[in-house]
């Protein structure tokens, strides 16, 4: 019977604690009315932020498509920008109605395979009669580095604080890369015995054999250089690999002149056509005689721009 | 019976009749009151129990009815605040990537190239710089089209916008757009170095500062020394090509009939080898830092 009016007592108890619960709300500080109000109100917010975000939407859409167009037209692509305004204006200079303004600017994206990092400082100093902007520091750091060329250029950009040189140099260069890879792997799909490259066709070699002819190779090194203006050169030799015996029987000093000769071709015929004479000329049936010579350089005069 | 077995089963008898009756009284009411017992728990304990039983049902009709409102207050909130929040991340992320986009394409000018989309086509615009400093920019509006034109631009007239176009604007944009790029900048280069030596070397200056507009032809009689004895110098510099801001041919001359001096030949040599090498306004800069002794450091 105790454990009975145990039983009862607690019923009694729980009934009362449901009766309690089905009046009040469950959720904290909420009851039904203010529910159906809450709900209301975000209904009206709704149509008017839904019409907020389309605009926002339909304008960001149209925004991004203008920086996807710019990306085509320079192949340059930014992916972050930051920048922080100082106002240096003093009093004296108010009163001259002169201001001074430092701008701290950061970028960062990729032009193709390189990317960069780019933070510079911008002096503006306007007075009665004109503006002048004037960028105060440079930093860039570039990926990948493996090409070696692009450190260099990297220190004299900065020194000079050249930002438009540096891209329009970077341009260039990338350009450059680009038409040397497919250069190379052309030949390589035409001639696959005959074309031999170390490092892919990303390398700046490409060599040149004959699989019947063992010991005989020619060697293309295709560098792409920029000098102290900014201006990207593309710089091709010509290096010979002959066997002694080979050497001994050439009377007309063929090969020694070989590395000039590749010099007048490209002037001549151009790259491709310069690349493509000398491959086929490694395949005829004449036994090619030649000797291990200094390789020569073609020089600084500007080659035309890659074909596109 | 019972009685005089419970008597016999007793064992001792303890007093005599009037105990016997006591125990025998005592033993009837115990016995009554076993009967009764039952009966009234049994009374009691059915009430208690249809009492425990209906309070259980009361117990599990308010559960239930809890658990409904619970939950439909609960699907109410769900289809209200969930919306709310998502609403309030959606658009705050929205601003932010448009903010972000907008940053970027401000970006663009830094790079040199930069453009507006116009119901034509593109608008762009290139900025040109010296040594750090900005200077100005120029135009080109292209209409896209094949083939591609430009409707109009603010190139100045000496630079050879048909000749970069015919090369290259139909096959390759981006060279055409870097390529005029190269010549803007250096045609401004040129242009600054030669507008500063005429504001701020004046002095240096034995007469007027002759130039042509596209900046690339400059001749002038200067002195190392504004007020020295070092003898009036004829500098010409040429620039032949228009991607430099550096001459490639100079000359420079005494106009004096005497002939020089093996120090003055000497000067003459390395104040050639200097504009071949440095900008022409830091040339001057030197010389006004100088003096007339030349540091032979700045001829290597």
């Amino acid at each position: 019977m105790d454990s009975q009016l145990v039983e009862a007592r607690a019923l009694e108890a729980e009934i009362t604690a449901l009766r309690r619960a089905c009046v009040e709300p469950p959720a904290p500080g909420e009851d039904t009315s203010r529910v159906r109000k809450s709900f209301r109100e975000t209904y009206q917010a709704d149509s008017e932020g839904w019409e907020l975000s389309k605009d926002l939407r339909s304008h960001l859409g149209h925004l991004e498509s203008e920086i996807q167009f710019l990306s085509t037209l320079t192949g340059i692509s930014i992916r972050h920008y930051s920048k922080k305004t100082e106002d240096l204006t003093s009093t004296e200079m108010t009163e001259k109605s002169i201001k001074k303004v430092l701008q701290r600017h950061r970028l960062s994206g990729n032009c193709h395979m390189i990317t960069f990092q780019l933070e510079f400082q911008l002096l503006e100093i306007q007075n009665e009669e004109s503006l002048s902007s004037v960028i105060t520091d440079l930093s860039i750091i570039m990926e990948p580095t493996e090409y070696s060329e692009l450190s260099e250029f990297v220190s004299r950009a900065e020194e000079r604080r050249d930002l438009f040189m540096f891209f329009r140099s970077l341009h260039f260069f990338v350009e450059w890369c680009e038409y040397r890879k497919r250069t190379f792997k052309r030949f390589k799909e035409k001639y696959p015995e005959a074309v031999h490259l170390s490092e892919g066709a990303s390398s700046s070699c490409m060599g040149i054999r004959n699989p019947s002819r063992p010991g005989f190779e020619l060697v293309i090194v295709w560098r792409i250089q920029i000098d102290e203006e900014g201006k990207v050169l593309p710089k091709l030799d010509l290096l010979t690999k002959v066997p002694l015996q080979a050497l001994e029987l050439d009377k007309n000093g063929v090969i020694e002149t070989a590395p000039l000769s590749f010099r007048t071709l490209l002037g001549v015929l151009g790259i491709e056509a310069t690349l493509e004479s000398l491959i086929k000329s490694l395949h005829t049936e004449r036994v090619m005689v030649f000797r291990q010579s200094r390789p020569a350089r073609t020089g600084n005069r500007r080659l035309p721009s890659p074909p596109p | 019976m019972e009685l005089a077995n419970t008597l016999s089963q007793d064992g001792e008898s303890r007093g005599g009749v009037l105990a016997h009756l006591e125990r025998l009284e005592t033993q009837v009411s115990r016995s009554r009151k076993k009967m009764e017992e039952p009966q009234s728990a049994q009374a009691e304990e059915s009430a208690l129990g249809t009492r425990i039983h209906e309070l259980r049902r009361l117990r599990d009709k308010l559960r239930a009815e809890v658990k409904q409102h619970q939950a439909s207050v609960k699907a109410s909130t769900t289809n209200v605040e969930p919306d709310q929040t998502l609403e309030i991340t959606e658009q705050e992320s929205l601003k932010r990537k448009w903010e972000n986009v907008k940053a970027i394409l401000q970006a663009y000018r830094f790079t040199g190239i930069s453009g507006k989309l116009t119901s034509r086509g593109v608008c762009v615009c290139i900025s040109t710089a010296f040594e750090g400093n900005l200077l100005d920019s120029y135009f080109v509006d292209l209409v896209m089209r094949k083939p591609l034109q430009i409707h109009h631009h603010s190139i100045p007239v000496f630079i050879p916008l048909e000749e970069i176009s015919a090369k290259y604007l139909q096959t390759n944009i981006q060279h055409f757009l870097f390529t005029l790029c190269e010549y803007l900048n250096a045609y401004s280069g040129r242009k600054y170095q030669a507008d500063r030596l005429q504001s701020d070397f004046e002095a240096f200056l034995a007469g007027p500062l002759q130039r042509n507009s596209l900046c690339n032809l400059l001749s002038f009689t200067y002195k190392a020394e504004p007020e020295g004895q070092s003898f009036p110098f004829c500098a010409r510099l040429l620039y032949k090509d228009l991607t430099t801001t550096l001459p490639t041919d100079v000359t420079v001359t005494y106009q004096g009939t005497d002939a020089l001096s093996t120090t003055q030949e000497e000067q003459r040599a390395a104040h050639e080898n200097l504009f071949f090498t440095k900008p022409l306004h830091q040339v001057f800069t030197s010389f006004a830092r100088k003096g007339d002794k030349l540091d032979m450091s700045l001829v290597s």
